[in-house]
């Protein structure tokens, strides 16, 4: 009985070490759409994707396999990609923040952004998942209503590798 | 914890394609891959840009093409030899359909570096 324990112990084993077990590390950027953003609308005058306007702020995660490959960069709507006809200037204003992270060090990620027109850019040097939440705000002329309609406009995130 | 719902999102691979001879002389070609996990999103658009993103002339079977939810797209791009050097960035694009979204979406894009 013994031997038979033994010989099956011995089989087993040797079955098991000719599994092999393989893996790839792919530097590979996710762009997750979490949130998609809502305007509210707190005057007549101005469009708002802030919660306390009403809005929903949009929410884009990135995941990042390996660190120091990519660069996220996020702009802000300087455009309505849907509005009724407007006769008069929209003033946009936006802003880019890390809602969340997975690694606290990547907090540092709002103090080392650049930004440039409505453009936000952030270099991913942690690997791992982080958050954004793009903001959004158009005033219409000076203090002018804007007409009755359906408003969108697009957020888009862009992951570049470096 | 982390707990996700309705995950969409968005891949293009590899992050370094590298330039190989085409069937064609003086052609070169990439070769990539798109995920469409974007359930929002059919459709998606190519771009080969230079350092500066402006756009660098290539060929494809189609510049936008479809790619349905969960589904994966072999994708071919054809640049021309003597663009090699200015050819910097291959990119997708996500394409929002006019009328299809009641909020405001977000468009990614991701690119990739091209290794000569």
């Amino acid at each position: 009985m013994k031997k038979l324990l033994l010989a099956t112990a011995l089989f087993s084993t040797t079955a098991m070490a000719n599994v092999p077990i393989m893996g790839t590390v792919e530097s590979k950027c996710v762009i997750t759409t979490e949130t998609p953003g809502i305007y509210g609308n707190p005057t007549p005058s101005v469009l708002s994707t802030d919660e306390v306007d009403g809005g929903i702020t949009p929410v884009v995660r990135f995941d990042v396999a390996t660190a120091d490959y990519y660069k996220a960069v996020i702009s802000t709507p300087d455009s309505f990609s849907t509005a009724p006809a407007l006769e008069d200037v929209v003033n946009w204003s936006g802003d880019v923040s890390v809602s969340e992270v997975t690694v606290a060090e990547m907090a540092a990620y709002d103090t080392n952004k650049r930004v440039y027109n409505n453009t936000h850019e952030f270099d991913l040097t942690i690997a791992g998942t982080v958050w954004f939440k793009a903001s959004s705000s158009a005033g219409y002329g000076y203090d002018k209503s804007f007409p009755a309609g359906n408003y969108n406009a697009v957020v888009e995130a862009s992951c570049i590798a470096i | 914890m982390l707990i996700s719902f309705g995950v969409s999102s968005h891949q293009f691979t590899p992050t370094y394609p590298e330039l190989s001879q085409s069937y064609m002389p003086k052609v070169l070609k990439l070769e990539m891959q798109l995920l469409n996990k974007r359930q929002d999103i059919s459709y998606y658009e190519l771009e080969v840009l230079d350092i500066d993103s402006n756009p660098v002339s290539f060929a494809a079977r189609q510049k936008i093409f479809e790619v349905q939810y969960l589904k994966r797209k072999n994708i071919e791009v054809y640049i021309r030899q003597a663009d090699k050097d200015k050819a910097y960035y291959v990119c997708s694009k996500s394409k929002i359909l006019k009328g299809q979204n009641k909020t405001s979406p977000v468009s990614s894009k991701i690119c990739s570096k091209i290794i000569k």
